[in-house]
């Protein structure tokens, strides 16, 4: 039997390399779907958030939106969080497969000053009339499309009232039976800014204080990345006590039949918010225009707050009673701890990496 | 003396031709090997090679907040993590978590495969199936099994608290307690695995040989079937290491945030902060090092196993 010699495989090698450098190393682009379509026809590509997400908003927005233009079809990409949709239109920038990108704004804003949204025109968008000044972008781009906050998740035998207090995480008696999601996810990220602000501290000079508090916390915290996700832990009993988004919680709490139950503390709490915009150069720019005018129409924010209990956006959406009690509050009665989305694009880093090194123990 | 003249040209070539005949054919097989190399190269190329060039080179840029990347040549991306003594521990703690899976697999695994080795049972086969079988499910779900097994209310805990052994539930999981019972079991397969293909040389006849010559039980053990299993044992943790120093899935879900090893903090760079050039220069230190320690590891067996 021969064999091949090693000289052999560095030519092989050699070979390799070259038709590396020949190809280059730029970065992959998928090919836009779609690209002649109207406003009324042909394809749009949505990215958007997955999971239960993903279901309500297909199931209250998107099915409604293609019984009205049942020539526009949509292809859903989703993802876990908004960083990982940031990372995919990155990829795209050279030549978009997106049309619409539904965020969080602390990405969106990112994405409005690396250039990869459209300003969103008025006249095609009518709806965008209805969007308050407030949940306008300043400078013409992707409008707030819903607004929800952070809450805190209760396991309902274990507090027959809600907890009123944040503190109740520093409580001893619950040590171990906590779930707090740590930065990146935007729930640490707001923890750590309620936990600021609870200290009295401005934390866009400092956290120290923040971090001590937090390092108190941390030994009777059970997990820092909760899974399947922070409202299961509670659901299912491994904890009692943890960070959740007030929407997602509201849902699960009807799912799991009030076993698990979500409230805003009174020291405040943070806004998260969405936005829906338009990609730079997007193949079917006209589609997305159509798409953007729905989702900020009243029927559409009505749906989806039945749906998943996600505040609107919009001043003429009309939400029945028992509705508009458990979405987040936007006329200024909540307390709100306001966490500047480009004050965070540059401490997202700094706040994880604080996170992993002084307050997560073993 | 004449024939010797006429024949010896003759015969030499004849030996030449033959020589030719076998220089041509062995040129020929060396092409068909070379041919038949092409579709596992192109298919390398694709899906190793490029990628990990392309890693390299990503390695060497400039990652700023939020995504941007600075297409530049800088070796800030491992100076960072070289010069901080963090990320020292997490490849420490990466590397302590390798060696105590790798050696807690072998531990449980090397009694299933030496039975399995030496079995003449009829159900050999059904039994190496079922040995093997667990390779059937993902390692996703069976870490979600270890997570309700070992969880605050799992079988585990419930059963010693209903037996009065614990008053508060042990904490298995959420910690590298948790990531290491998990590895353990999700890497066993193919430690026994490693370990029968390994055990080559092991034959109960020396084994009889040894204890009718005198030797007691525990005697033809130590002399006999752990030098001879020896090559099977070094393999198999040498698998399991490499398995386990690469795991993200089991460390990221049974960890819950509180193991930080170098395949979550890649993750975490990746699709949390991305930034690619730390996370690609991460994955180069850990290639290189891992690379090394593998390199050294196999060494050393080589003299061991002889």
């Amino acid at each position: 039997m021969r064999v091949i010699t090693k000289g052999k495989i560095a030519l092989a090698a050699a070979a390799t390399a070259a038709a590396l450098v020949l190809t280059g190393c730029g970065g992959g682009t998928g090919s836009a779907g779609g690209g002649n379509s109207s406003a009324t026809s042909g394809e749009l590509n949505l990215i958007a958030y997955s999971g239960v997400w993903q279901d309500q908003y297909t199931a209250a927005v998107i099915e409604p939106f293609k019984a009205k233009y049942p020539d526009i079809k949509i292809n859903y990409a989703s993802k876990r969080s908004s960083a990982e949709m940031l990372s995919a239109l990155q990829g795209q920038k050279n030549s978009p497969a997106t049309d619409v990108a539904i965020m969080d704004n602390s990405v969106s804003t990112t994405g409005n000053t690396q250039g990869l949204f459209d300003k969103i025109d008025a006249a095609a968008v009518p709806n965008l009339a209805n969007v308050p000044d407030k949940f306008k972008n300043k400078d013409g781009f992707g409008p707030v499309v819903m607004l929800d906050a952070v809450g805190l998740l209760y396991d309902t035998a274990t507090f027959p009232k809600a907890p009123e207090s944040w503190d109740v995480l520093w409580d001893p008696a619950y040590a171990g039976k906590i779930n707090v999601n740590a930065p990146p996810s935007l729930l640490g990220l707001s923890l750590t800014a309620i936990t600021s602000k609870m200290e009295g501290e401005d934390y866009t000079k400092s956290i120290d204080k923040a971090v001590a508090r937090l390092k108190e916390m941390a030994p009777g915290v059970q997990t820092f990345a909760p899974n399947p996700d922070e409202y299961q832990n509670v659901i299912t009993g491994q904890t009692v006590l943890g960070l959740g988004q007030n929407a997602r919680g509201q849902f699960y709490s009807d799912q799991s039949n009030k076993k698990m139950g979500v409230t805003f503390p009174k020291e405040g709490t943070v806004y998260q918010i969405n936005t829906v915009n338009i990609v730079k150069d997007a193949p079917n720019k006209a589609a997305a225009q159509t798409f953007v005018d729905y989702a900020l129409s009243a029927e559409a924010q009505t749906a989806f707050a039945k749906a998943l209990f996600y505040a609107p956006s919009v001043t003429n959406a009309e939400l029945p009673a028992d509705v508009k009690d458990r979405v987040v509050p936007t006329d200024g009665s909540l307390n709100i701890v306001p966490l500047d989305v480009e004050f965070l694009a540059t401490a997202r880093d700094k706040w994880t990496d604080t996170w992993k090194r002084q307050i997560i123990t073993k | 003396m004449t024939a010797t003249h006429t024949q010896t040209p003759a015969t030499r070539r004849a030996g030449a031709a033959e020589g030719d005949l076998e220089r041509a054919t062995g040129r020929r097989n060396r092409r068909t090997y070379l041919a038949l190399l092409i579709p596992g190269l192109l298919g390398l190329l694709v899906s190793f090679v490029f990628p990990l060039a392309y890693m390299i080179r990503m390695s060497f840029n400039r990652g700023a907040p939020d995504g941007i990347i600075e297409e530049t040549f800088t070796l800030d991306t491992y100076i960072q993590p070289l010069s901080d003594p963090y990320y020292w521990r997490v490849t420490l703690d990466t590397f302590q978590m390798g060696v105590t899976v790798g050696l807690l697999c072998i531990l449980v695994s090397y009694p299933v495969a030496l039975f399995l080795a030496r079995s003449t049972s009829k159900y050999r086969g059904l039994l190496m199936a079922i040995a093997i079988a667990p390779l059937l499910t993902s390692a996703v779900v069976r870490t979600y099994g270890w997570m309700v097994i070992l969880g605050t209310n799992g079988l585990v805990n419930s059963s010693l608290e209903g037996m009065g052994l614990i008053d508060t539930p042990l904490k298995l999981t959420n910690n590298m307690t948790g990531v290491t019972i998990g590895l353990v079991e999700i890497f066993m397969p193919y430690a026994i695995l490693a370990m029968i293909s390994g055990f080559g040389r092991l034959s109960p006849q020396l084994e009889e040989a040894a204890g009718s010559l005198g030797a007691s039980k525990l005697q033809v053990f130590t002399r006999v079937t752990l030098p001879l299993s020896l090559p099977g044992i070094l393999t198999a943790f040498l698998l399991v290491f490499v398995l386990s120093i690469s795991t993200f899935i089991t460390p990221r879900l049974l960890g819950g945030g509180s193991v930080q090893v170098l395949a979550t903090e890649i993750y975490d760079q990746t699709t949390g902060l991305l930034n690619w050039p730390f996370a690609a220069a991460l994955s180069v230190i850990l290639l290189v090092l891992f690379g090394l320690i593998i390199a050294v590891y196999q060494r050393l067996t080589k003299k061991i196993g002889g």
